[in-house]
């Protein structure tokens, strides 16, 4: 299934990193997206756009997760010509992630 | 009895609506209303216009402003903002004949200056990580610096007595933590209470994109967001309440609060602000009503010694050309169309610092990650940043000149303006001198 049918996300930019965070509609699939949602998964789906590392937070008091991607704005918001220089489309697009979460939802 | 801070959030961007935040402030249930006008790019198009006219390069919405909030602040309502951008005198002036034309007085306007960094950048040749090149090696192209200032000089002027407090490039979530920590009482070196007061400005701070905006994505998750309510903050001693206007669209829930609580922050343990480096971590949201939620658990640790310093550099000039093809081969052709602009820009490329080209529909948003099937219809937006106008010129007229072929293509717009870049840095807290003036009105 796709990461959309059991997760929220927001993106938000500063400089040249992006960060988009993820928390399931159901606090008790915490596990299962720590379990599912990699960084090695994010670095699939999102290729090239980012050039730098992403990091993997952890937030346990709202179940939910913030990936930390430098270089992932071709220059940021103000020097990027990309149609999105914000990255605000990047939220959609870790929820185009294939996951595994059993029956669920 | 508790004591109980009630702020609003009026603004999240430099041209934000005011009609709602008006609504806000005149429904009488905030005691503040706090207004974050910068975004990253903002403060340097604001030095732009002041270089171009001493008396401009304040937020432009201010003469609007004061019409709206004039009865808000006659009812003894407080106002803070970063109204000054690159100006704060500009904007205090803006402010004073905002308040006589409304026939307000009695109103003290609190003025902070001392943002503005760009002489000691130059000076220091502080180091541009993002761009791997000091201050001083592209000092021709550096145009503004203005450090991001905390709540400090806020307390002190609403320990003055004023009412409307204005400045420059003023931390978003610091125009909030200020009279949250005022009102309470809390000592600005209390990190444990700094963080809880950070929790409420950052969620906050984003105005109505907290509050369901940016949210909506249906069929998982619908709202009405028409008519959207700027959010509420109810800080005591024990808690955080979130809230927004009975009567307006969008939602205060458990998801809306997460995700601007995870907004534009890195390590959730360690949310850096000029006023305290704050721990989310085990922050948890929970609903106590209709549109109304409960945060608790944030902590905090002493602030950075450094303030973040964002610099502005002249790029030359910033030109998109889009042009639409449809039906069966369109994808071919706007790919032929971008080898052909290629090879004519191609006596140019000196002059020209990058260009690309992308596929609306296509390619445009994630750069081909996301394959899909074949398009009805694409448009081709190709990009470029130039050394000057003339280039930039040049890269407007080959694209529009696609009207000669490949064939059918339509809708040629093309947009240009002057390349303002920023980029970060970092400033030793004490070398920012910051200056508070008063003017009673």
């Amino acid at each position: 299934m796709k990461l959309r049918e059991v997760a929220y996300s927001r993106s938000g930019d500063k400089g040249d990193i992006s960060n988009v965070c993820v928390f399931t509609y159901d606090d008790g699939h915490w596990d299962t997206l720590r379990r599912e949602l990699t960084v090695d998964r994010v670095r699939d789906k999102f290729g090239d756009l980012v050039k730098g590392d992403i990091v993997r937070y952890e937030l346990p008091g709202t179940k939910g997760l913030n990936f930390v991607m430098t270089e992932a704005l071709a220059g940021g918001v103000s020097r990027s010509l990309r149609a999105d220089p914000h990255g605000k489309a990047y939220q959609s697009l870790i929820l185009d992630i294939d996951v595994d979460f059993g029956t669920a939802p | 009895m508790t004591k109980t801070v009630k702020i609003g959030s009026g603004s999240a961007y430099s041209t934000d609506r005011l009609d709602w935040a008006q609504e806000l402030a005149d429904s009488g249930l905030v005691n503040y209303m706090a207004f974050d006008c910068l975004a990253e790019r903002t403060m340097a198009l604001a030095h732009v216009r002041r270089l171009a006219d001493e008396t401009k390069g304040q937020d432009e919405r201010i003469p609007e402003l004061m019409d709206r909030f004039a009865g808000y602040l006659s009812r003894g309502g407080k106002m803070v903002g970063n109204f000054g951008a690159a100006n704060p005198s500009a904007a205090a002036d803006d402010v004073v004949r905002g308040l006589r034309s409304n026939d307000v007085s009695g109103v003290r306007v609190g003025v902070i200056h001392g943002d503005d960094v760009l002489d000691h950048v130059l000076d220091q040749d502080l180091e541009l990580p993002e761009m791997g090149v000091t201050a001083g090696q592209i000092a021709e192209q550096v145009v503004s610096a203005n450090a991001y200032i905390g709540a400090d000089p806020i307390v002190e002027l609403l320990d003055e007595g004023a009412q409307f407090i204005l400045g420059g490039r003023i931390a978003d979530p610091s125009l909030y933590l200020a009279p949250i920590a005022y009102e309470m009482g809390w000592e600005l070196d209390d990190w444990e209470k700094m963080g809880t007061a950070t929790l409420a400005a950052h969620l906050l701070e984003c105005g109505t994109h907290g509050t369901g905006g940016n949210y909506v994505d249906p069929p998982y998750r619908n709202l009405d967001i028409v008519h959207l309510g700027f959010p509420i903050a109810e800080v005591t001693e024990d808690e955080v309440i979130i809230t927004k206007l009975d009567g307006t669209d969008g939602a205060v829930n458990i998801g809306t609060t997460k995700t601007q609580l995870a907004y534009e922050i890195h390590d959730p343990g360690s949310y850096l602000t000029p006023d305290s480096t704050a721990d989310f971590t085990n922050v948890t949201v929970e609903e106590v009503g209709p549109d109304r939620v409960r945060v608790l658990g944030a902590t905090g640790r002493p602030r950075p010694d450094t303030l973040k310093v964002l610099v502005g550099v002249d790029q030359g000039w910033k030109v998109v050309t889009e042009i639409s093809y449809g039906g069966p081969g369109c994808l071919d052709r706007a790919q032929l169309a971008t080898e052909i602009v290629a090879k004519r820009l191609e006596p140019f490329q000196e002059s020209i610092d990058e260009v690309r080209y992308d596929l609306h529909g296509v390619t445009a948003l994630f750069e081909g990650q996301l394959p899909g099937g074949a398009p009805s219809e694409v448009r081709l937006r190709i990009a470029a940043r130039c050394d000057d106008r003339a280039t930039a010129d040049v890269v407007a007229f080959e694209s529009q000149y696609l009207w000669m072929g490949p064939a059918g293509g339509g809708g040629v717009s093309t947009q240009m303006a002057p390349a303002i870049g920023v980029t970060p840095a970092l400033i030793p807290r004490e070398d920012v001198k910051i200056v508070t003036e008063v003017i009673d009105q």
